[in-house]
């Protein structure tokens, strides 16, 4: 079971965007980023979708204080294509940031591709 | 509505004291954000622990922060400008961080944020002269937005607590600010009619987060004298430990292993209080800017400001800063940078005070007050989880009410232009930026809308095509 959090200003958002499409094998929790980075460093969660109205602020908070810059990644107001998602997530992020007027566009192509991995 | 008048309500000019003021206050903003010590994107803070440890470049970090700030200078602080008339931080601070950190050498910074500061205020002088000069002037249309932005923003802490609290708690503070509001109305005239029902709803969504928390750390508490009665610490739930540990006053507490949290908090606090002076004389900078009433620091006081209604816009800007205090308060903590404007506070302080003197000192105050006491709200707020998430829901349901207040301004302002043919255009634009995948940003789509038309019911008189409406 790959564990999703998400936090930030749309993390409700984002959590419904995720249970509605419903992919097997990935479970979706609501958080916050203190709570998120605790969990991630113990292992029992495994991906942190932020959103805020920047994408990062917000969104990312503590987390690439704590996590460290690495596994940490903004599209800002951005939306990614789906390779440019399956390179990221290859590279080993587990943080992403977005903006939350993007979050009908961004959610999917992240829970899609998090879900194909499980 | 107050009775105030339409006080600023033909053009704001900036005479010379003004404009310097805002010159040096973005050499300043830039300076500082070039040693990063503060920066005003809140997106960009938690990318400066890696500059400030120098892990990163120069030239990185000028790309991350141009990157997360160029769609909300054009799309957000340039339109809410031009349809105002009036400063806001989006316009003046957002490029002062950009070319902070792009600028190689330390003297330069601040050439290059002053430099921007005059573009600004140059700028923003003659297309205020123009657009008051033209046969349909949107800088007067434009005063439409204080009534939906002032009674919808009053909204605001029915729907966060609604959003976290549920649909019963929300419906309660819906039907207590709404008493609220036809009783102000009735018995004190004079008083905008949802102040005291913005306290209410505030103070009601603070009540039930802290009530949580303090329920919640209760229940913590018990479960950690059964678990150590048993056995110590136990190693299963790190979450309760880490928890307990940044939660203050030891809950059982785990000896000998150092919270990563309070050891990067703890550093970045100390950071910041060793440049304190600095700090100080940025905070009179902000709080003189607010003063001088051609600035408005939140999403929709640029409008209140331009129509006079200081008092109101020092309201709505004071229940915004309860929803980012938590926001930098965090960010800074953990990357070493501060806020450009601090907590936000130093906005409705300003809009208030009677003289820029007093407006300096005080500013100078708030911001000492800010930095010394960063520590102690991270502390806080570790220990308070529900009130972070208030927070999160306050500036998504600030947000929200805006959005709704903003659009149906705008809606009227075109119609006050141009009637139906106004609407149309307002409207059909609004709608063209959300098919094209928002562009500009939602909030500032529909004022920067109203512009266009604007510009479009000015060329159509032009060719004999539309005579303005009057009012």
């Amino acid at each position: 079971m790959t564990i999703i959090l998400t936090g930030g200003v749309g993390k409700a958002e984002v959590a419904d965007a995720v249970e509605r499409l419903a992919p097997a094998g990935v479970e979706v929790v609501v958080c916050n980023d203190m709570d998120a980075a605790t969990r991630l460093r113990a292992g029992r969660a495994d991906y942190f979708l932020g959103t805020c109205q920047t994408g990062a602020g917000a969104s990312l908070g503590v987390l690439v204080g704590l996590m460290g810059s690495a596994v940490c990644h903004t599209f800002g107001r951005s939306v990614p294509s789906e390779d440019e998602v399956n390179a990221l997530l290859d590279q080993g992020k587990k943080v992403f940031g977005f903006a939350v007027d993007q979050i009908h566009a961004v959610t999917p192509k992240l829970a899609g591709a998090i879900a194909a991995r499980t | 509505m107050s009775s105030t008048v339409f006080a600023a309500s033909t053009g704001l000019d900036f005479p010379l004291a003004q404009q310097l003021t805002v010159v040096a206050l973005c050499a300043l903003t830039a300076f500082l954000s070039h040693l990063a010590l503060a920066v005003f994107n809140d997106g960009v803070r938690p990318f400066m622990l890696d500059f400030v440890q120098g892990r990163t470049t120069r030239s990185a970090t000028t790309a991350v922060s141009f990157g997360l700030s160029a769609g909300f200078i054009f799309g957000l602080g340039a339109p809410m400008a031009l349809s105002s008339g009036v400063l806001n931080p989006w316009l003046l601070f957002l490029p002062t961080d950009v070319l902070g950190i792009l600028a190689p050498e330390k003297w330069l910074a601040p050439l290059l944020g002053g430099a921007w500061g005059a573009v600004v205020v140059f700028g923003l002088d003659g297309a205020n002269d123009l657009a008051h000069d033209l046969p349909v002037d949107f800088l007067t249309a434009m005063q439409q937005m204080a009534t939906p932005i002032l009674f919808l923003f009053t909204l605001f802490p029915v729907l966060a607590i609604t959003r976290q609290f549920g649909r019963l708690r929300g419906a309660l503070a819906g039907g207590v600010e709404l008493a609220l509001v036809v009783l102000t109305m009735k018995v004190w005239p004079e008083v905008f009619a949802g102040a005291p029902a913005m306290a209410v709803g505030v103070l009601l969504l603070i009540g039930f987060a802290v009530a949580k928390d303090v329920r919640q750390r209760r229940a913590e508490r018990d479960t950690a004298a059964v678990v150590t009665s048993t056995r110590g610490q136990a190693p299963g739930d790190p979450v309760a430990g880490k928890g307990a540990a940044s939660g203050g006053p030891g809950v059982g507490g785990t000896p000998g292993e150092v919270d990563p949290m309070v050891s990067l908090f703890g550093s970045s606090a100390a950071r910041l209080r060793r440049h304190l002076p600095l700090f100080m004389v940025l905070g009179s900078g902000v709080c003189l800017l607010a003063q001088l009433h051609v600035f408005g620091g939140g999403e929709a006081t640029s409008f209140l400001i331009a129509k006079g209604q200081y008092a109101e816009a020092a309201q709505v800007d004071f229940y915004r800063a309860l929803g980012f205090i938590p926001l930098i308060a965090t960010t800074a903590l953990a990357s070493g940078a501060y806020g450009i404007v601090g907590f936000t506070l130093a906005y409705p302080v300003g809009y208030l005070l009677p003289s820029p003197w007093l407006a300096m000192v005080c500013g100078a105050l708030i911001f000492a007050g800010e930095v010394l006491a960063l520590s102690w709200i991270g502390k806080v707020l570790g220990g308070l989880p529900s009130v972070r998430d208030s927070s999160e829901h306050l500036r998504a349901a600030i947000g929200d009410t805006l959005q709704l207040a903003i659009l149906f301004g705008s809606l009227l302002a075109a119609e006050a232009m141009g009637g139906g043919l106004g609407i149309l255009i307002a409207g059909g634009l609004y709608l063209l930026n959300e098919a094209v995948g928002r562009v500009v940003v939602r909030m500032a789509a529909a004022p920067a809308a109203v512009v266009v038309t604007g510009i479009i019911l000015n060329l159509l008189h032009w060719l004999h095509l539309f005579t303005p409406v009057k009012s």
